[in-house]
């Protein structure tokens, strides 16, 4: 090894002292064997000649030497890259041309890469993250069905599993946090005792949760998230130790969490499941079908995930036969165990990789482009490669002199696609944490440059082979034809024309992917959200909740806000709601389950309890927003404590809870507090409430001024913190008033999450544009790429043949005629190319139908538009040919033999 | 040079030049002479195989050269085993006696 070092030392520093020493010691042997020869008797000249000939030629033998050298592989490889330097800069338009082709290929299969590495294949930044597995109770019967789990649930796979280490649970609250000064809303993960042990998860500061801060009598202690020490908190070193108020009682911070990517979603922080006051009720933890927790588990080391799911499903049955009536009837009743990674990221997957695939399309494509463009190069260098193979150059030492021709061009192309693969990055972070967590985690570090530079190679391997072999090949040939012009070889010309239609398929197949998620992108823009959507503003307000501890100052408060914003010009109506139809946040959250009971039915044994969503608003909500009254009526504002509890439901509720009859009048009760008959008063028309393409849900209205005591929603002390303001004039110009407004209620008052519904409804349709832009863009590059492949194959097609079209003219054809020659040829390909990507299409767009809203993935309309626009597009390439045919002269043509 | 000529086997004459090293050091035009006159002549080094080999040897740290004033008072390249190349050449002394014995069986019974 040490002497192969010094022998590429030897060659890259002290190169010319190798080479005279070479020299001197071939030199002695010559005149030592020319003395002897001497001394044999020769003559001098004749001596030195038999000298000479007896090594067999000083220059061969100097080269036989050098041979044996390591660093004479870089000697080589120096020359060649020289050499394609060289050519490259000679062919200024060509190089341009394949370069900026795969820059704009590799950066975008870079980028792409960046997040599908960073999203869904990066080791999970949990303690052996592979062990980790989400479990779900499934309704089998159902479709897309799992439930939630019961303390009861848990604590029976907890017991009776063999295959786990631990089970956890996780479920999200609002709770109030306060101190001496303020006081916030804060999303509170409420999780087991070992829940940081099981993840696998080491605090930044401080200390995690113990199974002791997880018994009944245990010191309320709290862990918070990176992200909310940083910006609540400001980073507070001294942040351990501190005490706040929650839930009337005061609660110790004992942690800080490293930054990383939480779930199922981002908390402020985290308590122990003792200390939420829903969850250590006893009703609850005695109510087997009382369910809202979701559960993790470790895998045992060793066990696999399979080992683990027959485990749980041996459990399952057993839990199952010991409570009938709690599970689902008819045997629909499974567990499963998915691994953390696989759930953190299923929403992005499908997507992710068709981004992938489509920008890995666009670089075969530009491969292809290059090829050929190297093959129309490679005939006018046929001559010279032949007269260098007959030489002695030999066949490898030709074939590796064109690979790292195309390797130079593919390299440089990569370094380019670098630099420009940053710039897209921070756009599609952005994009990618409307699907995932993890998006904090994407980067450009070793894996993703690795990935780069092996498809640089790749790309470089790719191109430069079929010209390089189809040149080495023919080279003898070519020297066979003597002076005159080399024609394209049949077999030439197919490889040429093949990968023409190779490139119009694929391209065709992106551009179906784009035209269908263009489609569905449109259809889902038609969306009637079931409101009107225009010159509403909707704000989240954040009072000093410390200031309105006694809860009969919230419906003061929230009058005073009333008679403020209604007060100001331009606005027509106002309301209070607890959650804001297609509102981010909403989105992100999802519709709740809440278990309801119908007054006067009994559910049989085994039915799972219907579920509903609940929205908490005062009277002035539909009427503000537009949504219709279908039957019944509104809210009145004598819909108060002093009254029994009223609700208006929505279409899909009174649909599937009272198919036959009239839901107005009937009554019904929440699970959690089901002596609480509540009136239904009316129905209103659903709305597209938690995003445009998700099928509403089961939705409960029910009137603010009932629900200042005991808040069943995620309101803060029975404060509805979203206001919505239905103006006259531009919503967003209102903004200033109402903060005007507001503060003159209450100074302190924090106001975020500001923002037009329509921009909402826009936002909420976001992930699809973006996928559809950037599949869009895809496709209209390969569609450039490939048209521009079927004009240059076709122009040199045209050249080639100008004699021949010389003589066809001279013998009498038609310039007409010729032109529709050479069009219908480039047709035939366009065509051919239409004809396999149409079978490429049936087969890969299926891929895309979880991503279509209402659109088939066999869209006949889609695929006649997207074949017109290929066969347009084929003819306009088809243009510059043509064009070339036109300047033929007959008698130039006849003369250039 | 009347007697006939054998084509040396691949890799004998790295033996070759390993065992003619072994006494003193040597330069590449030495090398061939010595083995001509060792062999009687009946082996005759090809120069155009003998000095790719020397630099090969070289390359695998068996031999290592340095310059000196030759016998006619030039500075030639002369050539010398390493330690490594010592113990090679015991290896692959220990091959060609196993392998020319066998041969020789072979040629010698049929």
């Amino acid at each position: 090894m040490g002497a192969r070092l010094i022998s590429i030392f030897r060659f890259l520093f002290r190169r010319r002292e190798t080479e005279q020493a070479l020299d001197a010691e071939l030199r002695y042997h010559v005149d030592r064997q020319t003395e002897l020869n001497r001394a044999r008797g020769l003559g001098p000249e004749e001596a030195r000649r038999e000298a000479v000939l007896s090594v067999g030629g000083v220059e061969a033998l100097k080269d036989d030497c050098r041979e044996a050298r390591t660093g004479r592989f870089l000697e080589t490889l120096w020359q060649d890259v020289r050499y394609g330097m060289r050519v490259l800069l000679k062919n200024r338009a060509f190089s341009l041309a394949a370069i900026l082709t795969l820059a704009l290929g590799i950066g975008a299969n870079t980028a792409i890469f960046s997040l599908v590495y960073g999203v869904l294949l990066r080791p999970l930044p949990y303690q052996d993250g592979s062990q980790l597995v989400v479990l779900h109770q499934l309704n089998t019967k159902a479709a897309n069905a799992n439930f939630p789990f019961s303390v009861k649930d848990l604590n029976d796979y907890g017991q009776q599993n063999h295959t786990l280490e631990g089970i956890v649970e996780h479920h999200t609250m609002v709770f109030l946090l306060s101190d001496s000064s303020t006081a916030e809303r804060v999303q509170t993960a409420v999780v087991s005792g070992n829940f940081f042990d099981v993840l696998g998860v080491r605090p930044l500061l401080g200390r995690t949760f113990v199974d002791a801060d997880d018994q009944m009598d245990a010191a309320p202690v709290i862990v918070l998230s990176y992200k909310f020490w940083q910006q609540h908190r400001n980073g507070d070193p001294a942040i351990v130790g501190k005490i706040f108020q929650m839930n009337s009682k005061p609660h110790t911070v004992i942690g800080v969490l490293p930054p990383i990517p939480q779930y199922p979603n981002e908390s402020d922080l985290y308590m122990t499941s003792v200390q939420c006051p829903t969850r250590s009720s006893n009703g609850f933890k005695n109510n087997r079908r009382a369910r809202m927790m979701i559960a993790f588990a470790r895998i045992k080391p060793g066990l696999t995930v399979n080992q683990a799911q027959a485990d749980l499903s041996v459990v399952a049955t057993q839990i199952e036969r010991a409570n009938p009536d709690a599970y689902p009837k008819q045997g629909g009743y499974a567990m499963s165990a998915v691994p953390l990674r696989d759930d953190l990221t299923h929403t992005a997957r499908t997507t992710f990789f068709i981004l992938l695939g489509g920008a890995g399309f666009v670089l075969l494509i530009a491969c292809a482009n290059v090829a050929n463009l190297m093959l129309a190069r490679l005939l006018r260098l046929e001559r010279e490669i032949a007269v260098r193979a007959a030489l002695g150059a030999s066949k490898a030492r030709l074939l590796r002199q064109l690979l790292t021709e195309s390797l130079l061009v593919s390299m440089t192309g990569g370094l380019l696609g670098l630099a420009l693969a940053p710039l897209a990055l921070s756009v599609l972070v952005k994009f990618a944490a409307r699907y995932s967590t993890r998006a904090t985690e994407v980067r450009m570090d070793a894996p993703v440059l690795l990935f780069t530079l092996l498809i640089a190679v790749g790309t470089g391997i790719l191109f430069g082979l079929a010209p390089a072999f189809s040149s080495a090949s023919r080279a003898a040939e070519a020297l066979k034809q003597g002076s005159g012009r080399t024609t394209a070889g049949r077999g030439r010309q197919a490889l040429r024309s093949g990968l023409v239609v190779a490139q119009v398929a694929v391209s065709f197949v992106l551009l179906m992917g784009a035209g269908l998620m263009l489609r569905s992108f449109i259809k889902l823009t038609e969306v009637n959200p079931g409101f009107r959507t225009d010159h509403l503003l909707s704000l989240r307000m954040t009072p000093n909740f410390a200031k309105y501890s006694k809860t009969s100052q919230i419906p003061t408060l929230m009058d005073s806000i009333m008679r403020h914003v209604t007060a100001i010009h331009g606005v027509e109506s106002a309301t209070l709601v607890s959650n804001v139809p297609l509102s981010p946040s909403g989105i992100a959250s999802g519709p709740g389950n809440n278990d309801f009971l119908i007054y006067g039915r009994t559910p049989s044994p085994g039915e799972l309890a219907p579920t509903v969503d609940i929205t908490v608003a005062d009277g002035n909500y539909f009427r503000t927003i537009g949504q219709a009254i279908v039957a019944g009526r509104d809210f009145t504002l004598h819909d108060d404590d002093k009254v029994p509890p009223v609700a208006v439901i929505n279409q899909t509720m009174a649909r599937h809870n009272w198919p036959s009859g009239d839901p107005v009048g009937q009554r019904m009760a929440f699970a959690f507090k089901p002596d609480a008959w509540i009136t239904v008063v009316g129905v209103v028309a659903d709305t597209r409430e938690y995003g445009l393409a998700k099928p509403t849900k089961s939705e409960i209205y029910m009137p603010m001024a009932q629900n200042y005591p005991n808040s069943v929603t995620a309101t803060v002390g029975g404060f509805t913190g979203n206001l919505i303001v239905r103006s006259s004039i531009d919503p967003l110009s209102m903004t200033p008033a109402i903060r005007v407004a507001l503060n003159d209620v209450d100074p302190f008052m924090g106001l975020d999450q500001i923002g037009t519904l329509e921009n909402f409804q826009y936002e909420s349709v976001a992930a699809p544009r973006v996928t559809t832009t950037l599949l869009g863009i895809f496709a209209a590059l390969a569609l450039l790429i490939s048209s521009s492949g079927i004009a240059a194959v076709m122009t040199l097609s045209v050249t080639q043949r100008t004699r021949e079209l010389g003589i066809r003219m001279a013998l009498g054809a038609e310039r007409k005629a010729i032109v529709a020659m050479v069009v219908r040829q480039g047709l035939t390909l366009a065509l051919i190319g239409v004809a396999v990507g149409i079978c490429g299409a049936m087969a890969l767009t299926r891929l895309l139908s979880t991503l279509l809203y209402s659109t088939s993935p066999t869209d006949v309309l889609t695929f006649l538009a997207v074949s017109l626009v290929f066969l347009t597009v084929g003819a306009l390439a088809c243009f510059v040919p043509a064009r070339q045919v036109t300047t033929i002269d007959p008698l130039i043509a006849l003369r250039e033999e | 040079m009347k007697k006939p000529k054998s084509d040396l086997l691949q890799g004998t004459l790295d033996l070759l030049i390993l065992k003619t090293l072994e006494l003193e050091s040597m330069h590449g035009w030495g090398i061939s002479q010595r083995i001509q006159q060792i062999s009687e002549s009946v082996l005759q080094v090809n120069q155009g195989s003998l000095y790719p080999a020397l630099h090969r040897l070289e390359e695998q740290g068996w031999i290592t050269a340095n310059w000196k004033a030759s016998e006619n008072n030039r500075q030639a390249k002369y050539y010398s085993l390493t330690k490594r190349g010592r113990s090679q050449l015991v290896e692959e002394r220990q091959n060609w006696l196993r392998l020319s014995a066998a041969v020789g069986r072979i040629v010698g019974t049929a």
